[in-house]
């Protein structure tokens, strides 16, 4: 048992996993760049399929998680030790020396104090440090990068979305087709710094459930599922009829053609009639889906030829030549995704987490840790430790001329 | 000829040099196995061209060139690590870089990549040509004849095992990038751009934030640069400089001796200084191949290669809405040569080209691909070139679609000429060209 635990204790701890692991990613992406133009979808896609992949991957997070109780367990064992009640192992030293003689600590701590260090005399050992340890900015550093890689595990495996199109005065159209009726959609301009319009889809109470608005940053949730809006458009009622079609043609349909100018195709179906439809910029400037003074422009082909084109206001109607084009009912209405993603908290918050790793780096960085211990092992022997976090080599100098001293007073 | 040779016999000589300064207990080996291995690279080549006329050859030998960068990016992420984990435990065998197997392994290889971007810079005169039965003796000339030059260079000019592959790399891409078809440069821009564009597109997607049109457009500009040429550049720049300055970072992190244990501060001093010096001293060669690095960037980004690019021809179209462009007269479409038009209809306006490939079948595609911005093509040493991106098309697979291959057009070859439908060509452009000029100005 203990065999099979060696190794994969090692994964879970090793500095070395994360670029190993990363490394197979790029190679698998320089692979299949060579086939593909879409190199990044089709490695998520890879990885979504395979269980060989996505075991590599739970080894980032894994190996993140592991490595946060290394260095905690470091953490302690090195406090231990400074403060005289652990014992100072090899592997939390840079330099570790044994000398013969005996010593008087208080001289030493006296010679520390007077440099700068912290000290903790205790029986039989004597600690100084000082500067700020990067512990804590690793400890957060690791931390935020297991939520990183868990989120993109999670996103990456357990996404579902799915598409709908939310139309006023219609039920949400949720997966799980229990939604309010949409009542309103209101489009406005905002004056945040980041987003330039406000959405707000408000949806009414259906049975117990509360109604709910839901915007367009941070996304709001409908039974789990983020509501994501991805495009506006306009949800119409046509009306067409010719004088080779006498019996006409009527049909619900939603039409992404928003902002004005943006052109949507329409086919009349077992007929040569197709229109191309888009909505007419106002005089005045303004917008006709916040103001909701809307319309259809349109173009009619019978095959290639083009009849003619017109414009046609909400419930208004085109009679021309035979022909007429009415669009009795025009609604707002947004394309939206339910995405089902618990991998997106995760993802924010490595964010959080990289940024406060930063914060917390920055003064380490400033004012490097450095630490010494001496420790008396047994009448005649003093064991003496040193570490510095970065180069320290005026560090060095000080605990090898402390170690100098104590030499010189035991001749 | 001569001159077209000299930056690659020079690589060669530096990559001689630095094997011999990295294995100096078996320097004649070295020289020996490095001018052979330079002749398996300069036979691959003229079998290769032989066996598989076309892209082939060159297309394993930059696969191989881009395993060398990878190779060194593998060496330098381990020197990384070495040097900043207490007790780093070696690899099984860690012993082998100081045997003869690995001088020889190492002066074959690096002679076999440079050999063959000497027999791929010769290849325009065909295999077996004069020039090409020359390079072997040359090269085996110059390794042995450096033997006694390397001797009197500076003894404190050294090299550690970490380091050498980072010079020897350099070189090769120094030596490769005046090749347009061997540049790794060129083509990794275009795919780091890519990546940026689609990594971009698919954390925005997984992040659920909202598209462009909710975005104030001065914050979208700037997310917009993301999906820009710069991008590509710069990342190239970073993915081909990084491995060196992970070298160089493991080596000035490499950790002192440990002094504790002596008691004479004279002696602890003089045991660091002398350490810190030779860490300085082993600096020198990777700096140099940072330098190197930076040569082989600055003449992938501007090759002295000058490109066939003629001023489009305006065309005008027949009243049935057909253009129609003879085989022969102001211009000779079968001269295997790309020859532009320009159409103009109204307001709108296509650039396309004509050319008659290797094959002797000819191709008609828009002056622009469904990738980038419709900054055309330039034809040079059997490819041509999108001017946006770098990126190399073979003569031979122009007219296909795909990637950064020029978008084709339908046409009709017949007695009299070309004939293809004005409509259709004008349609294409603007689909096109709207295309690509959202995702590059910052489409989503």
């Amino acid at each position: 048992m203990k065999r099979l635990l060696r190794p994969a204790l090692l994964l879970f701890t090793s500095r070395f996993t994360p670029p190993v692991v990363v490394g197979i990613f790029l190679l698998a992406y320089i692979g299949i760049a060579f086939f593909t133009e879409d190199a990044l979808i089709a490695l998520m896609e890879l990885t979504r399929h395979s269980a060989v992949l996505v075991g590599l991957l739970a080894l980032l997070p894994l190996n993140a998680l592991g490595r946060v109780a290394t260095e905690l367990r470091a953490v302690l064992a090195r406090r231990r030790a400074l403060s005289g009640s652990g014992e100072p192992c090899a592997e939390l030293f840079d330099e570790r020396v044994e000398l013969s003689g005996s010593c008087d600590f208080d001289d030493l701590k006296q010679r520390f104090a007077g440099l700068g260090y912290r000290t903790r005399q205790a029986e039989g050992s004597l600690g100084a440090w000082r500067g700020i340890s990067g512990s804590p900015a690793r400890l957060i550093l690791l931390a935020g990068s297991f939520c990183l890689f868990l989120g993109i595990l999670i996103s990456l495996t357990a996404r579902n979305s799915s598409r709908g199109a939310l139309i006023e005065g219609e039920p949400l159209p949720a997966p799980s087709g229990n939604g309010g009726v949409v009542e309103r959609i209101r489009l406005a301009e905002a004056p945040g710094l980041i987003l330039s319009k406000s959405l707000e889809m408000r949806v009414a109470p259906l049975g117990r459930s509360a109604g709910a608005t839901y915007g367009i940053y941070p996304p709001g949730r409908h039974q789990g599922a983020y509501v994501y809006p991805r495009y506006l458009g306009i949800a119409a009622y046509l009306q067409f009829s010719a004088p080779d079609l006498p019996q006409g043609y009527q049909t619900h349909t939603v039409l992404n053609i928003y902002p004005p100018g943006k052109d949507a195709a329409l086919e009349v179906p077992n007929s040569p009639y197709r229109f191309v439809v888009s909505m007419p910029e106002p005089a005045d400037g303004s917008d006709p889906y916040a103001t909701g003074r809307m319309g259809i422009q349109f173009k009619l082909f019978k095959g290639k030829d083009a009849l003619f084109s017109g414009s046609v206001p909400a419930g208004g109607e085109l009679v021309r030549d035979g022909y007429r084009v009415a669009f009795p009912d025009l609604r707002r209405m947004v394309i939206t995704d339910f995405i089902e993603d618990y991998g997106v908290q995760f993802i924010w918050a490595a964010g959080g987490l990289y940024c406060l790793a930063l914060l917390a780096w920055l003064p380490a960085l400033c004012l490097r840790r450095r630490e010494v211990l001496f420790v008396r092992r047994e009448p005649g022997l003093i064991l003496a430790c040193s570490r510095s976090e970065g180069q320290g080599m005026a560090h060095g100098g000080i605990f090898n001329e402390a170690l100098d001293l104590m030499e010189s007073r035991n001749p | 000829m001569l001159l077209k040779l000299l930056p690659h016999f020079l690589s060669w000589a530096g990559i001689v040099l630095v094997l011999l300064r990295a294995f100096p207990a078996r320097r004649p080996v070295c020289a020996a196995l490095g001018s052979a291995g330079f002749a398996a690279g300069v036979a691959a080549v003229c079998f290769l061209l032989r066996a598989f006329p076309g892209d082939l050859a060159f297309g394993i030998f930059r696969g191989m060139m881009g395993g060398s960068l990878l190779l060194l990016w593998f060496v330098s992420v381990v020197a990384v690590y070495r040097s900043t984990t207490r007790d780093f435990a070696a690899p099984r065998g860690g012993g082998v870089t100081d045997g003869p197997a690995f001088a020889g392994a190492c002066s074959i290889a690096a002679g076999v990549l440079a050999g063959a971007v000497c027999a791929c810079r010769v290849s325009g005169g065909g295999p077996g040509s004069l020039p090409f039965l020359l390079l072997v003796p040359a090269a085996a000339a110059l390794a042995f004849a450096l033997l006694p030059l390397e001797a009197r260079l500076p003894g404190s000019l050294t090299l550690s095992r970490t380091a050498l592959v980072a010079p020897v790399v350099a070189l090769l891409l120094f030596s490769s990038s005046s090749l347009l078809r061997l540049d790794l440069f060129a083509p990794l821009s275009m795919k780091v751009m890519k990546f940026a564009h689609d990594f971009v597109h698919q954390f925005m997607e997984s992040m659920l934030f909202p598209d462009h049109f909710f975005i104030r457009s001065y914050l979208w500009g700037y997310i917009g640069l993301l999906f820009g040429e710069g991008v590509g550049f710069w990342g190239a720049l970073v993915i081909w400089f990084t491995p060196v300055a992970l070298v160089l970072l493991a080596l000035q992190l490499e950790r002192l001796p440990s002094v504790a244990h002596i008691r004479q501060g004279a002696r602890r001093r003089k045991l660091l200084a002398t350490a810190l010096g030779e860490r300085r001293r082993r600096l020198v060669i990777p700096l140099l191949s940072l330098a190197v690095f930076g040569g082989a960037a600055y003449q992938s980004r501007y090759p002295s290669v000058e490109y066939w690019d003629p001023k489009p021809l305006a065309v005008a179209a027949t009243p049935a809405g057909e253009i129609v462009i003879p085989k022969k007269g102001d211009v000779d479409l079968q001269d295997g040569r790309l020859h532009k038009y320009l159409y103009k209809q109204g307001a709108k306006e296509a650039r396309f080209f004509v050319l008659m490939g290797p094959s002797g079948h000819f191709t008609v595609d828009l002056d622009a691909c469904a990738i980038c911005k419709p900054d055309g093509y330039g034809q040079a040493e059997g490819t041509v070139i999108c001017y946006y991106c770098k990126t190399l098309i073979p003569l031979e697979t122009v007219g296909r679609a795909g990637g950064c291959n020029p978008v084709p057009i339908n046409f009709t070859e017949k007695e009299d000429g070309i004939h293809l439908d004005a409509l259709a060509l004008i349609n294409e452009w603007g689909n096109t060209v709207q295309t690509t000029t959202k995702v590059k100005e910052g489409g989503k």
